[in-house]
């Protein structure tokens, strides 16, 4: 962890710039283990809904990892992992669909917020994302005695009917930054990570600010081997995948 | 006090005490434990709204990573790795994560019970003394050498105590045994460490500082022998951190798993062709090096080329990049080992380590260190040992069978007889934690606490070059009237009296834990020291274990290897079926992990299947078969027969099938009873020389039932065949 200041927010940047929370995910050492995956629904109370649901592709999960075969045997390969959640869009195709302003901007941390409590369910999100990270609460699923010990009370618990995704763990980020101020002190880059960073056995996924130019998202970022998903689409996501080797 | 003390050591201090003091304040086991306490009681170092972490030990594997539980008002919200732990260094793996789905699972027992009738499931409750008294009985009117304890793989301090109270009574030492074991055929690769470096341990693969990794079968980024930390070995060596390049992987395996997924190239090698196909490689790369060609190498190229499949171009264009490779490492591990001739195919890949010059050195191969107090043999129990058990129960020479930390009624397989031979043995005690199968099938059921629950300490087998072990404490009180088993054995003991309480007279679990780890406070260069033990113990807790260092790591001495001739006995294989049978260790459900619902969610990294078992074919060989996607086949060899839905996985030999174990329970709660199917069941009972069982050994057949199951996957069927196409 570097310590430095990371800079205040300048008007006269672009809007690809603007963007604060950045993920990097580097697709080479990406082991497809799925520690994220668990890591991501413990920490954000997320239900597991059984076999019959999963067919029904009504599975909660906030963060998959994708993978595709390419060829055929014996020249057959799985494409590299690849984990994808929430891209938080810069430019995000969700939020102007929501009818009811659920799906909406934070102009404090540039992500994608989604408002548990002015949800409806219209499902609009969900349908216009290109990504497919959202995931819809089709029941109240079912999480059996003392299993609701362990819900994190520092995350909101989702009932029927209502859209869900990746949050960058939000409460995390809140959480460094208070505790920050209240020692007053800067962030130090590295000291908020969400789930899927801090379980990530390889150390694939890295997060920070992208507007901080010496973090080290930012340069892995612009070290050459980045790309966005569907990136044509425009949409600015603030995750940036390392291809790999 | 001088006033040259800095504030830092004045703290250090300070912490140091308040510690020391709570730990001292207990007298029973009870007040050892962190109460749950109404908001206007709070301990004081607890704030309202703020998380207190508990440094502790997972106790999914055997492994020993470190973990620190987050928790709130007395309940466990999240665990994650513990950073100061040389194994993991504050990673975690999907099991570990999950940790806390078994803690708080609605299936776990409750209390102490009995069945009159085996099976039955009609569980009475019983007080915990009525237990420690039947126990008393049990030991003292059993003859000795009729008792017999079964425990898991961890050698741990449950393991020491259990060691002790056998000694002292006379009973034979305890045996370790668990699912992993047999699936990753560590008993043959221990074997031929000690057959070549003289050690029978298992040995460490530096993967992180090598340029060439050449996989024989070891799942290491999966469950194999301490995947977090053969993850983290594999990020450094694809980051190229010590030797600048960008390190190269190639797994060979009859079936892509996740490790070879995210290898640079797969080769499907032909089952219980792996040595052979190694000392071609030796021979090629000594060749192509302008070396004399060891005399262990002394094969026919083309030969073997045409008995593995593997094509010789291959096999030369691997030699070429080895050959001017700086550091080349070759693991064995596996489905290789768990061959009629695994034992040789296991040194004839050690020995391509000794001619490339790696033992000892840099991303080579080492001894893993000793774990501290560790004077004994920690390895475990070979399947044939488990065999003479199970023999021994069916001929009535067993009396009373104590299980913890395994089920072997499920972990076993079928033809072992496991089942039929506990009916030979008139009293069978289960610890479990949960109603596995096992479980069921005893007469008594004392609970112990879950991991997250209970104390303890864990030898690191292996998976860092300090010698470590790893420490647990409670992170939460007990949720359920469960009891530590250390306790109740050493009440047992107490009530005994004679010998057996005068080496057993320890209060608690926590005292006898700080007896055996007393050792320690004398040792030098560890991660902390302490004047005395109670101060030692403070910090164990604080800092979820004790660790050295400085590296530890041994290195292998050999001088005769590639002299010495080295004949690799052509694979044998049970049955009469056309397919090689693959059965293979979930890597998400582990052997344990089947009774978490979110483990049952996440899908499988290679197919991505949930909740289910799965049968993997090849795509032409289904088209030969007329099998379709969701069909369910029956896999049938002499020992018994499964049935499961298939998937068409483009990346096996048309040759083989496979299946993951894990799934399959009659028992064990509600998430795991009843779904998918244990290949297990129709393992066949031929071992290696090393008294492991050659479990990757077996042909077997594929039967069509005409039934169908859709598997819930989460890929969609888009983009892997095409909804437009029959397959």
């Amino acid at each position: 962890m570097s310590k430095h200041k990371i800079p205040e927010y300048n008007t006269s940047w672009s809007e690809e710039e603007q963007g604060r929370w950045g993920m990097v995910i580097d697709q080479d050492l990406c082991t497809g283990c799925q520690a994220c995956v668990v890591a991501c629904a413990m920490e954000n109370n997320i239900s597991f809904v059984g076999e019959e649901d999963v067919v029904y592709g009504r599975a909660m999960h906030w963060i998959r990892v994708e993978r595709f075969w390419e060829g055929e045997y014996p020249e057959v390969k799985a494409t590299d992992f690849q984990p994808v959640m929430c891209q938080q869009c810069g430019s995000a195709p969700c939020e102007p669909v929501c009818p009811v302003f659920a799906s909406v901007h934070s102009q404090s941390e540039e992500l994608n917020l989604q408002v548990y409590n002015r949800c409806v369910g219209t499902r609009y999100c969900a349908n216009n994302c290109p990504y497919q990270v959202r995931v819809f609460n089709w029941r109240d699923w079912e999480r059996p005695e003392p299993l609701n010990n362990q819900l994190n009370p520092t995350v909101t618990v989702r009932q029927r009917g209502v859209m869900e995704k990746c949050t960058f763990c939000v409460q995390r980020i809140h959480e460094a930054e208070d505790s920050a101020q209240s020692e007053g002190r800067e962030l130090v880059d590295g000291e908020v990570q969400p789930a899927c960073v801090q379980a990530c056995p390889a150390d694939a996924i890295v997060f920070g600010r992208i507007d901080d130019p010496e973090s080290e998202v930012s340069k892995l970022t612009k070290g050459g081997r980045g790309v966005q998903l569907l990136e044509d689409l425009g949409t600015q996501p603030r995750v940036t995948y390392l291809k790999g080797g | 006090m001088t006033d040259k003390i800095s504030r830092r050591d004045f703290l250090k201090m300070a912490g140091v005490g308040a510690a020391t003091t709570a730990v001292l304040t207990g007298c029973g086991p009870a007040a050892r434990y962190v109460e749950r306490e109404p908001y206007t009681t709070m301990p004081e170092y607890t704030y309202s709204g703020r998380s207190t972490y508990y440094a502790t030990a997972c106790r999914e594997c055997a492994a020993g990573c470190g973990l620190v539980a987050r928790t709130m008002q007395g309940r466990a919200l999240k665990v994650e790795g513990n950073r100061n732990n040389p194994v993991n260094l504050g990673k975690t793996c999907p099991r570990g994560q999950a940790t806390l789905h078994g803690l708080y699972n609605p299936d776990r027992v409750h209390g102490p019970v009995s069945q009159k009738k085996r099976g039955s499931r009609d569980f009475k409750s019983l007080e915990w003394e009525a237990a420690i008294d039947m126990i008393v009985d049990t030991l003292k009117k059993t003859d000795p050498g009729e008792i017999a304890f079964l425990m898991g793989l961890a050698p741990d301090h449950l393991f020491d105590l259990v060691s002790d109270l056998a000694a002292a009574i006379g009973a034979p030492a305890p045996l370790r045994f668990g699912a992993l074991a047999m699936f990753e055929a560590r008993g043959t690769l221990s074997q031929a460490a000690k057959n070549l470096f003289g050690e029978l341990a298992l040995p460490f693969f530096d993967i992180a500082n090598t340029e060439v990794t050449l996989s024989f079968g070891a799942n290491f980024l999966e469950t194999w022998l301490s995947p977090v930390s053969y993850t983290r070995g594999y990020s450094k060596m694809r980051k190229g951190n010590t030797n600048g390049g960008r390190g190269y992987l190639v797994q060979f395996e009859a079936r892509m798993s996740q490790t070879a997924a995210a290898a640079d190239e797969w080769i499907p090698a032909r089952p219980g062709t792996e040595g052979l196909v190694a000392q071609a490689l030796g021979k090629l790369v000594a060749e192509q090096r302008g070396d004399i060609i060891p005399h262990a190498f002394d094969v026919d190229v083309a030969k073997a080329a045409e008995t593995s499949g593997v094509a010789e171009e291959t096999l030369r264009n691997l030699a070429g990049l080895v050959a001017v490779a700086g550091r080349t490492v070759a693991i064995p591990g596996g489905a290789a080992l768990g061959q009629s001739n695994g034992l040789e195919t296991a040194e004839a890949i050690l020995t391509l380590n000794i001619y490339l010059g790696n033992t000892g050195q840099p991303g080579g191969v080492y001894l893993s260190p000793v774990a501290p107090l560790s004077e004994k043999d920690h390895n475990p129990a070979s399947v044939f040992g488990i065999a003479a058990l199970v023999e021994r129960m069916e001929s009535g020479k067993i009396k009373t069978l104590f299980v913890h930390g395994i089920n072997p009624v499920f972990e076993f397989p079928k033809s072992l007889g496991f089942e039929q031979a506990l009916t030979g043995v008139p009293q069978v005690i289960s610890f479990a934690t949960f109603p596995d199968e096992t479980a069921v099938l005893a007469d008594y059921l004392l609970p112990d606490h879950h991991g997250l629950e209970s104390w303890g300490y864990q030898r690191v087998v292996t998976g860092t070059g300090n010698a470590a072990i790893s420490g647990a404490q409670p992170v939460v009180v007990p949720y359920y009237d469960t009891r530590s088993t250390v306790d109740i054995l050493l009440a047992a003991a107490e009530k005994m009296g004679g010998k057996v309480a005068s080496v057993l007279s320890f209060a608690d679990e926590v005292e006898f834990i700080q007896s055996k780890l007393a050792d320690l406070v004398e040792e030098s260069d560890g991660f902390f020291s302490a004047p005395e033990v109670n101060t030692f113990l403070a910090s164990f807790q604080q800092f979820g274990g004790w660790w050295k260092t400085t590296d530890s790591l041994g290195v292998p001495e050999n001088d005769d290897a590639l002299t010495r001739t080295l004949k690799i006995p052509a694979a044998e294989f049970e049955g009469k079926g056309e397919f090689h049978f693959l059965p293979f260790v979930s890597p998400i459900l582990g052997e344990a992990g089947a009774n978490k619902p979110w483990l049952q969610e996440v899908p499988d990294p290679t197919t991505t299947v949930t909740w289910n078992t799965w049968v993997e074919i090849n795509p032409v060989t289904a088209r030969e078969l007329d099998i379709k996607d969701d069909d369910i086949v029956r896999i049938v060899t002499e020992s018994g027969s499964i049935e499961a839905a298939v998937y068409l996985y483009p990346a096996i030999r048309p040759d083989t099938v496979a299946v993951p174990f894990g799934q399959g329970h009659t028992a064990y709660g509600r998430y795991a009873q009843g779904r998918g199917a244990n290949p297990a069941d129709v393992l066949g009972l031929n071992f290696n020389a090393a008294g492991d069982l050659s479990y990757a050994a077996m042909k077997v057949r594929v039967e069509k039932t005409g039934k169908k199951h859709t598997l819930a996957r989460l890929e969609s069927r888009m983009g892997v065949y095409g909804l437009d196409e029959e397959y």
